[in-house]
């Protein structure tokens, strides 16, 4: 029987300092048997552990077609995300997973897909926007609405800059408060809604980024006539186990951990407590 | 299923039989209270007869510790070692637990196998061999008889290994499982095929044990779980029933279906630990999230955050019963008095009061 509690261990081939309080981590697996690397789909999640301090649950950041090494990007907060943040290239980490459900892929084929990313919501994102980029005939327009509150809080700025030169995708990004050096858009993430034309007809959204953001997206979706079903979102609750055990993210009778992390806002509106 | 009978005088000697090979767990005073404890010699036969005895914890901690280390570790780097402590070796007998008990473990299994089988709990639970006593005299508080949770198994229920049926001077066993038998052929010189009339009495003493529930107060479920289910209890009534509650978890610690745990980190002798403990869904802290938010900071949140795990139809339907088995053990357990068949009362009669128009 596996025992679903031990974690196996990776170890740290790359650290990037996103902003001042979130780093990029890039992880391999010490052993030698993992040789295919980490398989998992956009989405979802894992458990990782630093000796010593505990375990928290990061959304999987990177593409699953490369899964030699895999990346989660981490805001230290806390006890678990410090503690990550001291590490050094080569020191290792215990991780579970990958856990909860991911993003629907092969389903939206042969539709519009608009991602909408608000400051740490973007990691979550990256992992289905990459692989869609590699799939770019099997999906019509791709578009990407990024806003952070500062430029300081943008994270993956290469990343970024290289997708607003790409010919097929639309990129936009704003952030809520400009600063000396800014020249690009200012305000929240809805107010580039009229200047990306946004289409609701064959359109699925994925919407990721703080619970504030996410309901003011939602609604102005809703009120532009996106169908609930169409709106794809992550919920957060706090964890413990990942498995579905120990009880703590269970909304109703689903389990974040299982049952999610993704849900369409259908899904959400359906749940016996409020969400969004 | 097989059927036999066993004379009350051998139960010791069948008891001392499984002793020989495995640990025991029986019905034992400590104090003024009852446990379920590990016993080395046959136990107090007045705890093992037809009237309902109910420790004043149920033997989930048998197969859900109260904490439990999941795994230790030592060492940085290369010299990581993670070492996972052994499950128990031998043999587990539990012996004279009840029918509302019985379930309660089931519940727990369906629960804690579905989707990732739960490592710890399996490997202890595929250990353990139950030994039921039916109820023929329900106790004070008991309302099994409105949870499908007893007094008797195998109308109700066909979930067990063993149950004994006590008769003035003798048990009817029933024997359901291939783990129960085990058990019996470690004595087959005691058990006796069932004499003549045995099997009407049964029926009998069912029916009666049944009977004797009605004058007391019970449970009407269906209304409860029809409000639940459709989110229709208004927020002042979880409100109300929420103010009385002490926030000290009680209920689900003496709960036969609660499993909710938490994960805890420590360290000391230069190794670590990550180890698991019973939590409840009745404490603030329980979903507070790193950023001070907490969803259910509200005890009337909370509140209905309980009774929908138990009673709502979306878990029905998924677990293929309510999550509560009719023990009663609530009702002792909170200070508040805000327990299973209260709260189903208040639900049920506020159709009346100013909740429901
Ligand atoms: C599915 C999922 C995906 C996630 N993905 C990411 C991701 O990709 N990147 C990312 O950075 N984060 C992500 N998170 C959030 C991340 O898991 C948390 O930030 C992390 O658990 C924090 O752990 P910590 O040990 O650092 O914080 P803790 O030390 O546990 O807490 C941090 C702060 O909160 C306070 N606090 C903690 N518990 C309580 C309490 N009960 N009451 C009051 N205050 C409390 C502490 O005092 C401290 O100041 C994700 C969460 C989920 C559920
Ligand atoms: S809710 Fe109360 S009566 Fe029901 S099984 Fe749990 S402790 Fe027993
Ligand atoms: S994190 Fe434990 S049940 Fe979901």
């Amino acid at each position: 029987m596996d025992n679903n509690y031990l974690p196996r261990f990776v170890r740290i081939v790359g650290i990037q300092t996103e902003t001042y309080d979130t780093k990029s981590f890039e992880l391999e697996f010490v052993e030698s048997s993992a040789k295919e690397g980490f398989r998992f789909r956009p989405g979802q999640f894992i458990e990782a552990a630093v000796l010593g301090v505990g375990e928290a649950p990061f959304g999987l950041a990177s593409n699953p077609n490369h899964p030699l090494t895999f990346r989660i990007t981490v805001r230290a907060v806390g006890s678990v995300t410090e503690a990550l943040h001291q590490l050094k290239i080569g020191e290792w980490v215990g991780i579970r997973g990958p856990f909860g459900n991911g993003f629907p892929f092969d389903e939206v084929k042969g539709k519009n897909i608009l991602f909408i990313g608000g400051g740490i919501g973007l990691p979550p994102l990256r992992s289905l926007i990459e692989p869609m980029l590699d799939a770019r005939s099997e999906f019509q327009d791709i578009q990407i609405l990024y806003g952070a509150r500062t430029p300081a809080d943008l994270v993956y700025k290469d990343r970024l800059l290289e997708w607003e030169k790409m010919k097929d995708l639309r990129f936009m990004m704003t952030v809520d408060v400009g600063d000396a050096t800014w020249v690009g858009e200012v305000g929240v993430v809805t107010t580039l809604f009229p200047k990306a034309e946004i289409k609701e007809e064959n359109t699925v959204v994925f919407v990721c980024g703080p619970p504030i953001m996410i309901q003011f997206v939602i609604q102005e979706l809703i009120h532009l006539g996106f169908s609930p079903g169409n709106i794809i979102s992550t919920l957060e609750r706090y964890m413990k186990c990942g498995i579905g055990k120990c009880g703590h993210c269970a909304i109703g009778h689903k389990y974040i951990c299982l049952d999610g992390p993704v849900f369409s806002y259908q899904e959400m509106m359906k749940l016996p407590e409020k969400v969004v | 299923m097989e059927k036999y009978s066993l004379r009350k005088a051998d139960l010791n000697r069948w008891i001392d039989s499984m002793i020989d090979r495995c640990q025991v767990f029986v019905p034992s005073r400590i104090e003024e209270e009852i446990f379920f404890s590990p016993v080395d010699e046959a136990p107090e036969m007045d705890l093992l007869g037809g009237t309902a005895v109910l420790p004043y914890l149920p033997p989930k901690d048998i197969v859900f510790p109260q904490s439990e280390i999941l795994f230790s570790y030592s060492g940085k780097g290369e010299e990581t070692k993670v070492e996972v402590p052994e499950g128990p070796k031998r043999g587990l007998v539990i012996l004279g637990i009840r029918s509302c008990d019985t379930q309660g473990i089931f519940w727990l299994d369906q629960f804690f196998q579905e989707n990732f089988n739960d490592f710890y709990y399996s490997r202890r639970r595929n250990k353990v061999t139950l030994v039921t006593i039916a109820c023929n005299q329900p106790a004070k508080n008991c309302f099994c008889i409105c949870c499908q949770g007893g007094p008797f198994l195998g109308s109700e229920s066909q979930n067990f290994d063993i149950q004994l049926i006590s008769f003035q001077d003798g048990y009817l066993v029933e024997c359901n499982s291939t783990q129960g038998k085990e058990l019996i052929d470690m004595r087959p010189d005691i058990f006796f095929p069932p004499e003549a009339g045995m099997e009407e009495i049964r029926f009998h003493l069912e029916e009666e044990s049944q009977k004797k529930f009605l004058p007391a107060p019970t449970s009407y479920m269906s209304t409860a779980i029809r409000r639940i289910t459709s989110n229709g209890i208004p927020p002042e009534l979880w409100t109300e029933l929420g103010e009385r509650c002490f926030d000290d978890g009680g209920c689900s610690f003496v709960c036969p279906c609660c499993s909710c745990f938490g994960v805890g980190y420590l360290a000391n002798d230069g190794k670590g630990y990550h180890y698991r403990y019973w939590d409840s869904c009745g404490y603030a802290g329980f979903t507070r999230e790193v950023s001070g938010h907490n969803p259910r900071e509200e005890k009337g949140e909370r509140f209905k955050r309980r009774f929908f795990h138990k009673l709502s139809y979306q878990y029905l339907k998924k677990d293929g019963r309510i999550g509560c088995v009719g023990c009663g053990r609530c009702i002792t357990a909170c200070p508040g008095e805000v327990t299973m068949p209260l709260v189903v009362e208040r639900i049920r009669k506020a159709q009346e009061a100013k909740y429901f128009k």
